[in-house]
């Protein structure tokens, strides 16, 4: 489960997102995967991952916690966000990057679609343990996390085995 | 649904008790059972199970689910038999037949000096082409007949998925009770129920915060329960955050007097791990095989 060193580099237009759902997920790599959810599809987000994680080659253990992170990050933005939102996973290099962004935050704490609880506040990204988004640093390789007043982009990247 | 089922519980049932048991997979029927076989061998019963699978595997499943099948079986209390060669003869079914094996049951039981009996009767066997079957309700309705003034009582197994309602509503009128697991929630992609044997709960499938409720009302009973608590994940293949924080706290508050087993399958045995239940005194990670 712990976090794997290898594979740095950063995902193809990694910078902070004046539009959310804008520009991300390509950056010349077709996605594998490009998924509307809500709170009512995160059962087939899951399984679509799960499929797509195994054909690009990730072990099984890996694969699980793909769909952990990508579940935690899709149930933030159905929780904490504007309630939607849309996944994509790419494989860039040797890594399968799996983004997730939504177009809105929380107005103000208590004040959102799921009670606004604060998770897109960076400075709790690392603190809340036991947490959702705490639980995706964890399995992740890297894990990043922007919000901005267009919305929020979170993304993890798994690293992939040598090919054979 | 958020809901306890209003049928009896297999815990509760009584002599001349003519049971109907529904179960929606083999991990409940086998639960029920243990708990039905472990309730009537303590109370000096004996016990007869009529297993739609190999008596070798009732025999595991009961062994598995803390029932102590061996000293029982040495004495005699306790029997685990296949269908046929009791109810059917070569694929055929007679009522009558079926009747005059549960009567020597019957019997045999009082010459042993048993002081009352427990049949178990797995209707899988109604599944298949067998000849005979249209009298399937008149079994039921000799079983209900043969019951008075006696100790016996009888837990009829019907697979409620593959039984079509036709058939389940024409035998239930002949049963004094039904049976099934307590079930808290259950949809195409998850169920959380009751476990009997050993006592606790039991999740199948993916959870995730939309469950958080009736996962909350589970946990609250298993709470209510005497002694050790299993908590059955070994049909879990998803949990998410809120759903593994809140079983491991309630796990970390119980073993502080009590011992807690959570049985699950190793990516999830890892993830409880991080949430911090691998060092908790009287807490117990089993790692289930893949099965």
């Amino acid at each position: 489960m712990s976090g794997d060193p290898r594979g740095r580099h950063q995902p193809p237009g990694n910078g902070a997102p004046d539009g959310a759902g804008q520009g991300a997920g390509a950056g010349g790599d077709t996605p594998l995967l490009d998924q509307a959810f809500d709170g009512d599809s995160l059962y087939a987000l899951r399984a679509a991952v799960a499929a797509h994680a195994a054909r690009a080659g990730l072990p099984q253990d890996r694969a699980d916690d793909l769909v952990v992170a990508a579940h935690e990050l899709a149930a933030n933005s159905v929780l904490h966000g504007p309630g939607h939102g849309r996944l994509r996973l790419w494989q860039h290099e040797r890594a399968l990057l799996c983004e997730v962004s939504d177009d809105g935050v929380p107005s103000a704490a208590g004040d959102g679609p799921g009670g606004g609880r604060g998770y897109n506040d960076h400075a709790r990204w690392h603190s809340e343990r036991g947490h959702g988004l705490w639980l995706v640093r964890q399995v992740a390789d890297q894990a990043s996390l922007h919000s901005g007043p267009g919305g929020t982009i979170a993304r993890v990247s798994f690293t992939l085995p040598p090919p054979r | 649904m958020v809901a306890v089922d209003a049928g009896t519980q297999v815990t509760d049932l009584m002599v001349r008790d003519h049971a109907c048991l529904t179960y929606g997979e083999p991990e409940e029927l086998f639960d029920l059972t243990a708990a039905f076989a472990r309730d009537g061998l303590a109370s000096g019963l004996k016990v007869v199970w009529l297993s739609d699978d190999a008596p070798g595997r009732a025999v595991s499943e009961l062994t598995r689910r803390g029932v102590t099948v061996e000293a029982a079986i040495a004495a005699g209390q306790l029997s685990a038999a296949p269908c046929e060669g009791q109810l059917l003869s070569g694929q055929a079914f007679s009522a009558e037949q079926a009747l005059g094996w549960l009567n020597g049951e019957l019997s045999a039981c009082r010459a042993e000096g048993f002081p009352g009996l427990r049949v178990a009767v797995d209707m899988g066997w109604a599944l298949r082409p067998v000849t005979g079957v249209e009298q399937l309700p008149d079994f039921e309705e000799g079983i209900a007949a043969a019951m008075a003034g006696t100790t016996m009582s009888v837990l009829c197994q019907y697979d409620r998925e593959r039984f079509d309602p036709v058939t389940l509503a024409s035998v239930a009128a002949f049963h004094t009770r039904s049976v099934a697991a307590a079930t808290y929630y259950a949809d195409a992609v998850l169920r959380i129920c009751r476990q009997y044997a050993p006592p606790g709960i039991r999740l199948a499938g993916e959870i995730d915060y939309h469950a958080e409720e009736p996962l909350a009302l589970a946990l609250a009973e298993a709470i209510r329960l005497d002694g050790d608590i299993t908590i059955n994940m070994s049909g879990l293949s998803f949990i998410d955050a809120p759903c593994t924080r809140m079983i491991a706290d309630a796990a970390r508050s119980l073993a502080a007097s009590r011992r807690v087993v959570l049985h699950c399958h190793p990516a999830i045995a890892d993830q409880f791990a991080l949430f911090g239940v691998a060092d908790v005194p009287g807490l117990i990670l089993v790692t289930a095989d893949e099965r």
